[in-house]
């Protein structure tokens, strides 16, 4: 068969930016970047299709499941509810930021020791969840923490395990408080 | 975790190996703790162009015309394929387990003249975004002549119904089985007493986090097409491609790295992995496709929706005499490429010692989504209906409804017991589990304080469910009486690296199901190498053995065998090249220990697994007789099925005004035999199991009946649980070996699924008995339970009147 001709650009614009872009400048985990971007491209696709940070899941992009969620400035939000200009100028975190090469995080090593995953598309949901948390600094009861980790979805755990690893990681020594 | 965990059998001297029966953590962790998984979506080749499909809105509709010249005409768009296309390009998409006796209804990867579902692919399109891909599919004008819907199978089966498929049927009645022993009917008319309902299932959907993808690369000249999919079956998604595209199966490979949750969804070819690769063969570019949400609920097979009539008849001691069920499946549209859910019929009598009966399976066409396969694939849904009825028999026979579960229960010196339609099962202790369930949740003392009213007015209940599971596939003999495309088997490849480790090849993705873990430690089991030094790779068809797939509770059953042969050869193949090194005679009197093979009685007379295997591959050193290489590949199919057993308990409170309740406790008793990782297996009952009571008491797929549209179709408005929605869960666990499996393993995957709705509604009806309320569909929800106790008062009132 004849393949279809492609079009003039193709291969002169890779990002297939056959649609209206802008520029934005943005810190990701601790690095400076800046780049040109569809202005319609969420901010989880900006991660995951522009920085190459596939860590970070898309799952229903409606903001119901979590699986996108990030941290911007503190927060931790749903990145497919944001657009990649309106991070122009913020400080994001991703799940690829927690571990330093092939050691795990405390938090991290908690998820594994509860049997806090299985498939693993949840969990940097859960793990960007669970770091904002710590960031805000509060102590939790376990239904306090099963109300803040509702907006991420697990289908395959029950829970019970992330809730005990995120609780051992509120209440442990191995959660810094840091400003970084 | 801190549940029980009751380990009362004897493990045998194989156990005694580091391996098996460990929690060992899990291989697959640390790469999805870092975000670096490589889930479909994550491959992302250089100059990958995507797709989108548009699709039917309406139920059922005519294509008259599709106009594609304004969506040709966007910036970016690259290739659009149609119905007539494909019809010229492709075979239909096979069925891998077709209900038996069943005509094939030939189906495309887009629709032809007609569509039968709100969702079918009508139109795909490729370009440079998925942006531009959707708008171009916005552009194509498709002009649709909306067609009758049938919404439901009452409908469906109705005299005069318009008829979905007419050049296959004649009606919408797909096919319809009858299984059992042909006296039941003899035996219902003699029982003292005989209970009867219709219990309705609702339709649900499996719903993984991860939604179906894939991404196809063709190289041309080669003539090799690599399809990265999500899916649980990566051997049988390659038959079918082949199939579908009319390739040699050698010019395909399918890889299914890591997959974010299956459920029985991810089973098959879909619509859109044949249309992603004839794109990328026509374009000579990596196509990719990602299942947003909204085409998720809609064009992913749905699950469970089924209408059982359900009998028993028993004496009025309380022996059940004969079971029968008829049951009538919604299979929506067309076929699910797996087929529908076929299980109720196998397991149709649960636990129960019952020599007489019979299980009629009818399936029926509507115009909804094809459904397939989901978590207990049609076990769940029977034991809704038994196991309610059971309780409804005890109230009947003024009857503890423990004693009377216990009463009828094949007990452990009965096995093998066959079943009314020729199912075997293999061994057990069913009582016991039930007698655990009923002390763990309180019912002695429940019975004695009675069901309330308590503080604020709320009654309380509690309500079982014992089940059996059958978990992996009688045999292949089994399979082909019923034109399966798989087998029973499965397979692995084990390889010795110069690392001194072992490398095993296996074509069962990993789904979440922890199936790398459970394969390095049964090969550190039986070969005694450490358990760090297994690598296990999964999921590639361009590896690994032919083999069946991760679904049915089936992994471990056949794989746990497969491993077995092919390490033990493994061994002895390195046993003897340490033996012929060593100077050592008898290769018997060396053994592997961690990192060296060694002697048993002098271990300073040793020698480094790496030194041996790099022997073994270099062909230099080696024994007289044996060749170079280590490397084996072993098949395994189990003689039977294990059954998986158990009892789930559920205790609730309930405001008899509103029909408002809480599940206060879920006791849930588990055996699934010899337990390989017992912290992975309860992972697996626990997940199941809330899942189960997701489908009890939130989950439904809605249809309306005016439109017959999907009127909840998004996360917004499909209640799957969050963290906030479990109710406290104790797991207990006995581990009865199975004797027709390696190692005496069940399958673990699936039995959390099946006992949660019934033990609710139980528990609901046991609290609300005084007010007669008998609940008899799912979901539970306070509105049906609202509607029950309104009935149950106006029925009282007219019999007062």
């Amino acid at each position: 068969m004849n393949a279809p001709e492609l079009p003039q650009d193709f291969f002169t614009d890779p990002l297939g930016l056959a649609e209206p872009a802008v520029v934005i400048t943005v810190e990701v985990n601790g690095t400076r970047v800046t780049q040109q971007v569809p202005a319609r491209l969420h901010a989880a696709d900006f991660l995951r299709r522009q920085l190459g940070l596939t860590g970070t899941h898309v799952g229903c992009e409606q903001g119901v499941c979590g699986m996108c969620t990030i941290i911007v400035d503190g927060q931790a939000i749903k990145s497919c509810l944001m657009f990649a200009p309106q991070l122009d100028g913020r400080s994001v975190q991703t799940v690829e930021s927690l571990a330093h090469g092939d050691s795990l995080s405390p938090l991290q090593e908690l998820f594994a020791g509860e049997h806090a995953l299985q498939c693993g598309f949840c969990t940097p949901g859960f793990l960007m969840t669970a770091t904002a948390l710590a960031g805000a600094g509060r102590q939790l009861s376990r239904d306090e923490i099963r109300a803040e980790i509702a907006g991420v979805l697990c289908r395959c755990t029950g829970y019970e395990s992330i809730v005990t690893a995120v609780e051992r990681y509120l209440g442990s020594a191995a959660n810094p408080v840091s400003d970084d | 975790m801190t549940d029980v965990l009751v380990r009362d059998e004897q493990p045998s001297a194989l156990h005694a190996r580091r391996g098996l029966g460990a929690d060992a953590p899990r291989k697959e962790d640390a790469r999805l703790l870092c975000g670096a998984g490589r889930f479909t979506d994550d491959v992302e080749p250089a100059h990958s162009v995507e797709m989108a499909i548009g699709r039917c809105p309406y139920p059922h509709a005519r294509i008259r015309r599709i106009e594609v010249a304004a969506a040709l005409g966007l910036d970016g768009v690259l290739e659009i394929l149609v119905g007539s296309d494909i019809a010229i390009r492709t075979e239909p998409i096979g069925i891998l387990r077709p209900v038996p006796h069943a005509p094939p209804i030939p189906h495309f990867a887009l629709a032809q003249q007609t569509a039968t579902y709100e969702g079918q692919p009508v139109v795909s399109v490729v370009a440079t975004s998925r942006h531009v891909a959707e708008d171009a599919v916005e552009l194509i004008d498709i002009d649709y002549e909306p067609l009758p819907h049938l919404a439901d199978v009452i409908s469906a089966m109705q005299p005069g119904a318009p008829v979905l498929h007419p050049d296959v049927l004649e009606s919408n009645l797909l096919v319809s089985n009858i299984e059992g022993t042909s006296e039941a009917e003899a035996t219902f008319s003699k029982s003292d007493v005989v209970v009867e309902g219709r219990f309705v299932i609702s339709r649900v959907t499996g719903l993984p986090m991860e939604t179906r993808a894939v991404l196809a690369e063709w190289q041309p000249g080669a003539r090799e097409l690599t399809v990265h999919v999500s899916t649980q079956v990566p051997h049988l998604v390659r038959k079918q491609l082949a199939e579908s595209l009319r390739l040699d199966e050698g010019a395909v490979r399918v890889i299914a790295a890591d997959v974010g949750g299956g459920f029985g969804l991810k089973l098959g070819v879909y619509p859109e992995d044949v249309l992603a690769s004839l794109h990328a063969m026509s374009l000579r570019l990596p196509v990719k496709w990602v299942e947003d949400r909204n085409e998720h609920f809609r064009a992913s097979t749905h699950g469970r929706e089924s209408i059982h009539d359900y009998r028993i008849g028993a004496r009025s001691d309380g022996r059940i005499l004969a079971m029968s069920d008829v049951y009538t499946n919604d299979l929506g549209g067309l076929n699910s490429p797996f087929g529908s859910s076929q299980l109720s019929s196998v397991v149709f009598t649960g636990p129960y010692k019952v020599d007489c009966g019979f299980v009629e399976r009818r399936v029926v066409l509507t115009t909804k989504t094809p459904i397939g396969a989901y978590r207990g694939y049609g076990q769940p849904e029977v034991n809704f209906a038994y196991e309610r009825l059971i309780d409804r028999l005890a109230r009947r026979l003024r009857m503890d409804p423990v004693e009377l579960r216990a009463l009828n229960m094949v007990q452990p010196d009965e096995f093998p017991w066959v079943n009314p339609v020729g199912a075997v099962y293999d061994s057990g202790d069913y009582e016991r589990c039930l007698r655990m369930a009923a002390s763990a949740v309180g019912w002695d003392a429940h019975r004695e304080a009675g069901h309330g009213p308590f503080a604020g007015g709320r009654y309380r209940g509690i309500g079982f469910s014992s089940y059996v599971e059958r978990t992996g596939y009688a045999s292949a003999k089994f399979l082909a009486k019923r034109n399966s495309q798989f087998g029973a088997h499965e397979s692995v490849t084990v390889r010795a690296n110069r690392s001194g480790g072992i490398d095993v090849y296996t074509a069962v993705s990993s789904v979440g199901q922890g199936s790398e873990t459970v394969f390095a430690q049964l090969c550190s089991e039986v070969f005694g190498l450490d358990y760090d030094a297994v690598t296990v790779h999964a999921g590639d068809t361009g590896s690994a053995p032919l083999n069946t797939g991760a679904f049915a509770s089936r992994t471990v059953i056949a794989a746990a065998g497969a491993l077995l042969d092919a390490c033990t050869r493994l061994r002895e193949k390195t046993v003897r090249i340490a033996a012929w090194t060593l100077g050592v005679r008898d290769p018997g009197e060396l053994e592997v220990a961690g990192n060296v093979v060694r002697h048993r009685a002098d271990p300073s007379v040793a020698t480094p697994l790496a030194a041996v295997f790099g022997q073994a591959i270099l062909g230099q050193g080696l024994p007289p007789g044996d060749g170079p290489g280590l490397d084996e590949t072993a098949y395994f199919e189990p003689s039977h099925a294990a059954y998986s057993f158990g009892t789930a308990a559920a205790v609730v409170s309930v405001d008899a005004e509103t029909g408002e309740f809480t599940v206060e406790k879920v006791v849930m008793v588990h055996d699934c035999g010899t337990p390989v990782n017992p912290t992975l297996i309860e992972g697996q009952v626990r997940g199941g199991l809330v899942q189960g009571l997701g489908s009890a008491l939130g989950e439904e797929l809605r249809y309306d009946s005016e439109t017959g549209q999907l009127v909840n179709g998004t996360m917004m408005d499909y209640f799957a649980p969050s963290a906030c929605d479990v109710p406290p869960i104790e797991l207990l666990h006995t581990a009865v070996p199975s004797p027709v499996t390696s190692f005496g393993v069940r399958g673990a995957g699936e039995v959390g699924a099946i006992p949660g709705a019934a033990a609710v509604a139980n528990a609901l009806c046991d609290a609300l008995e005084g007010c007669g309320v008998e609940l008899d569909q799912l979901p539970l929800t306070p509105e049906l339970i609202w509607t029950a106790l309104r009935s149950a008062r106006d029925r009282k009132q007219s019999v007062r009147d």
